[in-house]
């Protein structure tokens, strides 16, 4: 395996899914390594020693001032020429909760017409009024041209964030459903959209949007926690699962869990 | 020039934080507000160009997609606004926040005395509400008069151009740093200063401390140093070190204890060691897993060849009480620092909350400093902040409503970490300071944080007065902290590390320089929040966030270096030494000079008279009640009770499975909303090994005897663990007694003796009942004085003492997670069993409180026959022979049946003429006796000779099996007396709280 995709997973100023990414990364068969945001901006690592680039969940910063907001703008400040170079060489960045919320204050999402610098969506507190842990239905686009949703349809996955209500203006929105960037919606259990309802839409997200991409599919931002979906016990229904499969007779080793899946698309990019 | 910008959803967006608003206003007060808007604003004060201005408005604090902004006030339509924000020296998280990201995007440094104040504006609309409205509003929902300063404008007060003004809550002390000479020739002149300063020295002690200042040796050595009398440093240093809440004196004490029944007399010197310090000692002899007990921050035991785990538990109740979630989040944020400063470092893995307040509902006459119900919100959402934002999981906590709770709340907040045996090649478990190595303080900065509490809260608030004796915790600050440390630490440069806590550098210094046997501190180093604190001050403060570190003098640089690139401020502020002095310096002048092995010698022993008298001479007796009739309505009202009902609410706001490790969650079942007896988690990823964690609390037994109080909590805690799953050969506990005051006066605590006789009792059970199930205690902490004085209808106070409470922790190792199990039934037709027996043990259970009884019969552990079961049942478990498993717990067999019923979302049909009692008990004795031991499992029919071949006859009955039609029926041989959907199960016990999010 000495060609393994190298992932890198950002740390530090309040970021926390880090360990459980990179742990992920590397069950789906990346070589991850845990980057301080400060050694990308000193250039002590090098982006191009990498293929995809996790934005991860947390509270950067603490979130005080709107979440992912001070974190997208150290980055761009000190590290925007070197993302924009990462992106236009055909690399993939994905953004989880606070990293969604980053990718759309920095403007690399959803990056209309090659325009990665722009604020048009926004992520804004839960209409509950409350953080919010729970799993969650998503409906998988399978028109969005997504690089990490290749191939998948309905996914669980937990949401836990207090700002992940996605909101924009109608334009914006019509074209993000028009070009297939809107890669995954909040459904209920039957797969449908929660067309709203909570707590299927846990938030208040307009078109129930739980993640988009960008046009060219290799950026990708999502509220939900794919990485903390890395082993079948994440799966808050796997007793009772268990305990059917065991009735029928059948307890074969389970698939990849869908959070692996999808950082597997990732790496099958590159494949 | 400071400059103030507001910022405002816009107008066609959702407000959710003044939707809350209204609610609340409409819930709690019946009040008409009709809308809320919320404006924050930032207080900037710098001088920044007007260019500069609009960057930072543009790209850091205004949202184009969601916000509006302006330097001038935004024109928002109000009826009453209303201004709140931080007093002097308050921590302004967001407004540190701000100064960062303003140097960062104008790539400037803000000099010293510039900074960034954040408040917030409300606008409240509704036509009908008065002046008086907007001020309870103000006061009861959006204000603490403790931290917060507020305004009230109506419509025609407001002035469109200025707004609120310009309000900059700076500190300001213009005051040159002083020490002082405090001559004590006299006990008397100690006990003046001990007044005066509220040093809170004990009577006893002041002898022991004026012989040591006389003693000719000692003066000769201080003269050398250019020192006389004591100084103001070091009398508030010996106060700190001499506290109950740091040396544990209560605890340490000798009691007198009398049986007033038997007349039997016994003296018991020293609690801790009697009770909790051998019989720890004893089980790691006979537990291998024992790592690391009795010495340090936290407790440590094995999880694997690889990693050690990490557990310890605290309070922090006075300051919740005063400011809820100020202490609550300070709580939890500094819970977390202990296995951060356990052996080199550990990383968090996991938190969990026991909350005990008033009833949520009081509207009785007396008038706790916060409503229960605002009480509780608060410490929610400052455990719920506390732990999100340090990216630690919560997923387990509890809350107990009972009226002894409104005098003073509970506040426990527990800790988990995780270690490698090995860090850098060193043993990780242990660390100490040599001579040389630098005292590097790291975090925050210091500033008059919980400096004598009691003393600045009494003292007039000027506007420039810091209110800094209330903290507020930052996560922000210390999960940066915690990152950097633990690199430090596989890095190999730390020697030494401990929290900064009560008592402060005092106290972590002071501790950590015994091993080396000395040091030197140089005070005038220790960065501070805003300059004019006294020598004194900068030792004792408590300000949060901050670690003490020995880092050897060849690795300061690299250290420093790694700092640096986690934006974590770290300075020198002395050296470790052998000389056997505690040695401060200002500005290269001695301020304490004192010889380390003081405080270890000649303090006397506090005492205490305890005086047991048993439940039949305090008049307890069972209650004449026949049996009831409508099993059915009484099941769902007890459902609906506080204590028993759904508090997913809370639940849901606690993020539980960041990290990725989650396997067993908070909430289980069919429909993801049931109580999970405990949780497990994979810290390690790549392994399929887990802890297992539970807790337990059942204060309301201590209203009969604290001593079956105790065995029941530790009973239940551990019944919790071994239904998930665990082994019963490696569980660890942690115990956190709080407790009412003990000491006896007459006047003032005229059941003192009773309250200490069952802090004996307790402490004499548990030391019995860890013994006798083998639970070595890994950590543990008291918090006494839970007692509050209320004021009443008529101007009277009245005292409310809380509930002896004991809140007991379990941890444990489950090899494989795959093979834990949870609480709800799985499948129709799988057969329902209960393990062990029921008694008549219906006293203080929750079936009596709901008639307003106590009773007698207090639920009683038999540790022997319980351990036969609980091994079995880890048999059966770990066979894979069982499809769920759930403890009996508060509410009894009826309660759980249900419990499970709900969990599965499937029917139960079960005959309780079958279960095992050892005398006939009636059908509601039955159902809702809370014997201890006792278990609910479910299993299929197929496993079911092999299941029963592992109890012995006793121990466990089929009571009846699992039904596709989801009703609880419950018979007693022919007659059917209980049939309820389950539906209406869940519907009763969601009722009190569902609404709630």
């Amino acid at each position: 395996m000495s060609n393994r995709i190298n992932a890198l997973v950002l740390c530090g100023y309040g970021l926390n899914c880090d360990i459980e990414t990179a742990h992920a990364l590397e069950l789906a068969g990346a070589k991850a390594r845990r980057v301080h945001i400060n050694s990308v901006i000193d250039g002590s690592v090098d982006l191009a020693d990498f293929q995809l680039m996790v934005f991860v969940g947390g509270f950067s910063w603490g979130d005080d001032h709107g979440a992912g907001v001070i974190q997208a703008v150290r980055m761009k400040k000190n590290a925007g020429e070197k993302l924009l170079k990462f992106v236009q060489d055909g690399n993939l960045v994905l953004g989880i909760c606070n990293g969604f919320q980053t990718l759309v204050n920095l403007g690399l999402l959803p990056g209309f017409d090659g325009d990665y610098g722009g604020r048009s969506v926004a992520l804004t507190f839960n209409d509950c009024g409350n953080f919010r842990d729970d799993w969650v239905h998503l409906q998988v686009n399978g028109s969005a041209p997504c690089v990490f949703t290749k191939g998948l349809a309905h996914m669980e996955l937990p949401v836990r964030h207090g700002e992940g209500k996605f909101i924009t203006d109608e334009g914006v929105l019509n074209r993000l459903i028009r070009e297939n960037q809107v890669v995954c919606r909040y459904a209920g259990p039957d797969g449908a959209p929660a067309d709203g309802r909570f707590p299927d839409n846990p938030n208040g997200s307009i078109h129930d949007i739980a993640g988009i991409c960008d046009p060219t599919g290799r950026i990708f931002g999502l509220m939900p926690h794919p990485e903390a979906f890395n082993h079948p016990t994440n799966y808050p229904d796997w007793p009772r699962r268990k305990a059917f499969d065991s009735r029928s007779g059948g307890e074969a080793k389970p698939p990849p869990t869908m959070g692996i899946r999808l950082f597997q698309q990732a790496i099958n990019y590159f494949m | 020039m400071a400059h103030r910008l507001e910022i405002t959803l816009k107008p066609e967006l959702l407000d959710a934080e003044g939707e809350g608003v209204c609610k609340k206003a409409a819930a709690y007060f019946s009040l008409p507000l009709e809308g809320v808007r919320t404006v924050q604003v930032l207080t900037i004060d710098a001088e920044l160009s007007a260019a500069q201005l609009e960057i930072v408005r543009t790209e850091i604090f205004t949202n184009p997609v969601t916000q509006i902004s302006s330097y001038e006030p935004l024109p928002i339509d109000f009826d009453w606004c209303v201004w709140v924000g931080y007093r002097p020296g308050v921590r302004d998280n967001p407004g540190s926040t701000a100064v960062e990201a303003i140097q960062d995007v104008l790539e400037i440094r803000l000099p010293r005395d510039a900074d960034v104040y954040t408040s917030r504006r409300y606008c409240l609309a509704g036509s009908r509400m008065t002046r008086a409205d907007a001020e309870l509003i103000a006061r009861e929902l959006l204000s603490n008069d403790i931290i917060q300063q507020v305004r009230v404008f109506s419509r025609s007060e407001w002035d469109p151009k200025t707004g609120i003004g310009i309000i900059i809550p700076r500190v300001r002390l213009d005051h040159t740093p002083t020490v002082t000479t405090l001559p004590i020739a006299s006990d008397e002149a100690l006990k003046r200063i001990s007044d005066e300063r509220n040093l809170a020295l004990n009577v006893n002690d002041m002898p022991v401390i004026r012989n040591y200042f006389m003693d000719p040796s000692v003066q000769a050595d201080r003269r050398q140093m250019g020192l006389s009398d004591p100084t103001d440093v070091e009398l508030e240093y010996i106060s700190q070190a001499r506290s109950d809440h740091c040396n544990h004196n209560t605890f340490q004490g000798l009691f007198r204890y009398t049986d007033l029944d038997t007349g039997q007399n016994e003296v018991v010197d020293n609690l801790f060691d009697t009770f909790i310090k051998q019989p720890t000692l004893t089980l790691k002899e006979k537990k291998d897993w024992v790592v690391s007990v009795l010495w340090d921050n936290a407790g440590v035991g094995r999880f694997d060849d690889d990693h050690y785990y990490v557990i310890t538990g605290e309070t922090h109740n006075s300051p919740s009480n005063m400011e809820a979630y100020g202490g609550a989040i300070t709580g939890i944020v500094g819970v977390y620092r202990d296995p951060l400063g356990t052996g080199l470092g550990s990383r968090l893995v996991m938190g969990s909350y026991g909350f005990c307040v008033g009833p949520r509902d009081y509207d009785g006459d007396l008038k706790p400093r916060l409503h229960p119900r605002r009480l509780l919100d608060g410490i929610i959402e400052g455990v719920r902040d506390g732990g999100n934002k340090s990216g630690i999981p919560t997923p387990f906590g509890q809350v107990i409503f009972d009226d002894g709770y409104l005098g003073k709340c509970l506040v426990y907040v527990t800790a988990v970490g995780i270690m490698p045996a090995q860090a850098a090649g060193a043993p990780a478990e242990l660390k100490t300071t040599s001579s040389g190595d630098r005292v590097i303080m790291c975090g925050g900065r210091v500033g008059k944080d919980g400096i004598h509490g009691v003393t600045a809260s009494s003292e007039t608030f000027s506007e420039h007065t810091p209110a800094g004796h209330v903290q507020i915790g930052d996560p922000y600050t210390q999960k940066k902290m915690h990152d950097f440390l633990l690199e430090a630490r596989d890095a190999g440069l730390i020697q030494f590390i401990t929290d900064n806590g009560g008592g402060g550098l005092s106290s972590s210094v002071g501790e950590s320089a015994r091993y080396s046997g000395g040091c030197e501190v140089w005070l005038d180093q220790v960065p501070l929040k805003y300059s004019g604190l006294d020598q004194w001050e900068i030792w004792v403060s408590e300000s949060q966030e901050r670690m003490t570190v020995a880092v050897k003098a060849d690795d300061v640089d690299r250290f420093m270096a790694l700092s640096r690139k986690h934006a974590v401020e770290s300075t020198i502020i002395g050296a470790y030494t052998d000389t056997g002095k505690l040695h401060l310096t200002y500005d290269g002048k001695t301020c304490a000079y004192i010889n380390m092995d003081f405080l270890q010698s000649g303090f006397p022993q506090w005492e205490f008279d305890a005086e047991w008298r048993p439940p039949a001479h305090r008049g307890l007796h069972e209650p004449v009640l026949s049996e009831p009739a409508d099993y059915s309505r009484l099941l769902c009202d007890l459902l609906s009770r506080p204590n028993i009902a759904s508090k997913e609410w809370i639940v849901r706001q606690y993020d539980h499975e960041v990290q990725g490790g989650s396997v067993v969650k908070s909430l289980v079942g069919a429909e993801r909303d049931m109580n999970s007896d405990g949780t497990v988690l994979r810290p390690v990823l790549t392994s399929n090994r887990g802890l297992v964690f539970a807790q337990a609390m059942l204060p309301m037994y201590s209203a009969i005897d604290a001593w079956h109080m105790t065995t029941c909590t530790i009973d239940e805690a551990l019944r919790r663990m071994l239904a998930l799953g665990a082994d019963p050969d490696h569980i660890g506990g942690v115990d956190n007694f709080c407790w009412p005051s003990i000491q006896y006066d007459p006047q003032k605590n005229p059941d003192g003796k009773f309250k200490a006789a069952q802090l004996v009792r307790s402490c004499r059970a548990l030391a019995e009942t860890c013994l006798a199930y083998g639970i070595p205690l890994l950590s543990g902490k008291d918090s006494m004085y839970v007692d509050g004085h209320l004021a009443g209808r008529y101007g009277e106070t009245h005292k409310v003492s809380a509930l002896e409470s004991l809140q007991f922790s379990t941890i444990g190792v489950i090899p494989d997670v795959e093979t834990a199990v949870t609480m709800d039934v799985k499948m129709p037709g799988d057969l329902v069993y209960v393990l062990g027996e029921t008694r008549d043990e219906l006293g203080a259970s929750e079936y009596y409180q709901c008639f307003g009884y106590t009773g007698a019969n207090v639920p009683k552990v038999r540790h022997e026959r319980f351990m036969k079961t609980y091994r079995a049942l880890h048999r059966a478990i770990a066979r894979g022979l069982i499809a769920s498993a759930h403890g009996i717990y508060r509410g009894g067999l009826g309660v759980h049946l249900a419990m499970i019923a709900m969990g599965g979302n499937h029917g139960l049909s079960v005959d309780i003429a079958r279960v095992f009692s050892d005398d006939p008990l009636r059908t509601d004795h039955l159902l809702f006796s809370e014997t201890p031991g006792r278990f609910l499992v479910s299993l299929a029919p197929e496993n079911a000779r092999a299941f029963e071949s592992l109890f012995e006859p006793g121990q466990f009955a089929c009571i009846g099996e699992v039904t596709d039609t989801a009703v609880l029926n419950v018979c007693r041989g022919s007659n059917s007396f209980i049939s309820v959907p389950v539906s209406d199960l869940k519907s009763a016990w969601k009722m009190p709280f569902g609404g709630l999010i």
